[in-house]
């Protein structure tokens, strides 16, 4: 099966051939399927954000390329505005770009881009609230008198409007509440149920990369230093423990119980992972001192 | 005025309007703040817990009621530099509470808008860099500086005000956890050390694990008040007013709806693996 995005040898310099020249992203490779949901963790300055603005040429590789579908996405420049919109980006703190005057015309605006209007452009956002559970009576709301956690539902609503077949967020939860929080996962999750979507997601949040991605890709100064499914990176502690990262907190109970000789003999990431794994043990009644 | 309290909150009202709408915000509200305590304020968005805190230091005036700072009340206007001299605010955006170009003239500012000597000011400018840990960078550029690293500026700059109590406004929302953990720690040392007292408003429970109080707040009312240990243990009230319940009282919660023999007042990871440990062998296993 071919990947739905290829990254290559991917190395973003910044400030070029002056004293401060660094690399923020530095050879990074690997490759993501279709309907993947791939969640990137690293420190600030870890060059993650760099590397996500290159997956849908927000900006350009100082070398290597990147694969859509099996093209270079950089092979016919004057094309990258449709590369945009089959691949998009959610940056981190989205309301802020928010400006129209109302939420429909808010969510119109990307769609509208595509070329998008009359009835078409209206059942696109008819379809994307009812999906993402957006009341009607929102639409002729300013955006600028909801809350917080509402005007972020509205931002990426208006990039999931346009329909993208991979969807990128740079922290989507960052800053929210709880219930804010749950609702924007919801989203991610339902638009990605719906469209057979590919996700990649940055966030410092464990417990919900725990929850939601089938593969974790751990950047630390600009590098690559793992890609692989969710069990497997938080299973590697002492990797994360190197540069500074957390594990999710079921999983540093396990690691306790483990120094203080309890039997664990598998990694617990979530919280219904323990549960079923304290279960059996008991059932088993296995004796341990 | 109540002995050793630094703030009395007196049956407080605000609102916001505007032309078309009245929203009262908070209502009726009352609160005492004691000297060097470590109060975490917890509460969803809209829950009223920012403007309480714009209350505090006279940013925001009651329509009804009183606030008392050290005994001041803060509608006075002869005493407003003195109010907001004794309680410093942190916001949650860095970047918005810097404005100079270095580091230690950042810091000054607020000094020298106090009318103090030279000396004085570098005595006091000094002092609060080292508080934060930051003195080493005090000749850099904030804009070079890391989220933590320049909110722990943001923190100096009122410490260097010499005030009896900071609050705080989520000011690790938009941090890294490490920088989430640098800050932490940074108040919770002022507040052993300096004896500053500390309202910490947040939604992070973990953030609020060495706090001697926690007040949850809910429709601009108190809706708990108690120690952090049984807050955070009442994982049914926190659900009703939309907080996160710590993930570890979530575990022992589950396993206790499994049929396990747990005590679900713990929070630390070390009491829930002694915990969980203690199940087991009470089953004889």
């Amino acid at each position: 099966m071919q990947p739905i995005l290829e990254v290559k040898n991917l190395t973003h310099t910044y400030d070029e051939s002056t004293p401060f020249s660094f690399d923020a992203v530095n050879d990074v490779s690997f490759s993501v399927f279709q309907g993947e949901i791939i969640g990137i963790i690293g420190h600030t300055g870890s060059g993650k954000s760099t590397l996500v603005q290159h997956l849908n040429g927000l900006i350009k590789p100082s070398s290597g390329k990147i694969l859509y579908n099996g093209t270079d996405i950089w092979e016919k420049p004057k094309e990258i505005k449709k590369i945009r919109s089959e691949i998009g980006l959610v940056f981190q703190y989205p309301e802020y770009q928010l400006f129209e005057e109302t939420v429909y015309k808010d969510i119109a605006f990307g769609p509208k881009n595509m070329g998008l209007d009359g009835e078409e452009l209206d059942k696109r956002i008819r379809d994307i609230c009812s999906l993402l559970e957006i009341n009607n009576e929102y639409l002729d709301k300013s955006p600028f008198d909801l809350s917080g956690g509402e005007k972020r539902r509205i931002a990426i609503a208006g990039v999931m409007a346009m329909n993208p077949k991979v969807i990128i967020f740079d922290e989507p939860i960052a800053g929210l509440d709880p219930i804010g929080r749950k609702s924007v996962i919801k989203m991610i999750e339902d638009y990605r149920k719906r469209y057979n979507a590919t996700v990649i997601i940055i966030s410092h949040n464990m417990e919900d990369m725990a929850q939601l991605a089938d593969k974790l890709l751990v950047m630390n100064k600009g590098k690559l230093i793992k890609f692989d499914t969710v069990a497997n990176v938080f299973g590697d502690d002492q990797t994360l423990k190197s540069i500074g990262l957390n594990v999710p907190i079921v999983t540093k109970v396990f690691s306790n119980l483990k120094e203080k000789g309890f039997p664990v003999s598998k990694k617990i990431f979530t919280i219904e992972d323990a549960v079923s794994y304290l279960l059996e043990l008991k059932e088993r009644g296995e004796h341990f001192a | 005025m109540i002995k050793d309290s630094i703030i009395e909150v007196k049956n407080v009202t605000f609102e916001y309007s505007n032309s078309e709408k009245t929203k009262t915000v908070i209502e009726n509200f009352s609160l005492n703040i004691v000297r060097g305590s470590f109060t975490v304020i917890l509460g969803h968005n809209g829950s009223g817990k920012s403007t309480l805190a714009k209350l505090l230091n006279g940013l925001y005036k009651p329509d009804s009621g009183d606030v008392l700072v050290d005994g001041i009340n803060t509608k006075d206007e002869k005493y407003e530099l003195e109010v907001k001299r004794r309680v410093g605010m942190v916001f949650q955006n860095p970047d918005n509470q810097l404005l100079a170009s270095v580091v230690e003239e950042d810091v000054a500012f607020g000094p020298e808008n106090l009318g103090l000597s030279p000396q004085e000011i570098r005595n006091r400018v000094d002092s609060s860099l080292k508080a934060v840990d930051m003195y080493d960078f005090r000749k850099n550029a904030p804009h070079h500086l890391s989220g933590g690293q320049k909110q722990r500026i943001a923190i100096a700059g009122i410490i260097a005000m010499e005030p009896e109590c900071i609050v705080l406004d989520e000011p690790t929302a938009m941090l890294d956890p490490k920088g989430r953990k640098e800050i932490i720690k940074t108040i919770e040392k002022l507040n052993k050390e300096k004896n500053i007292t500390v309202i910490l408003i947040t939604h992070f429970m973990e953030e609020a694990q060495n706090a001697d109080r926690v007040i949850v707040m809910n429709d601009g009312a108190v809706y708990a008040d108690d120690t952090p240990i049984n807050v955070f243990s009442d994982a049914q009230m926190l659900k009703n007013v939309g907080l996160d319940v710590p993930q570890t009282t979530e575990l022992l919660l589950s396993l206790k709806n499994s049929g396990f023999n747990v005590d679900t007042k713990n929070i630390s990871i070390e009491e829930t693996a002694d915990t969980i440990l203690k199940a087991f062998h009470s089953e004889g296993i």
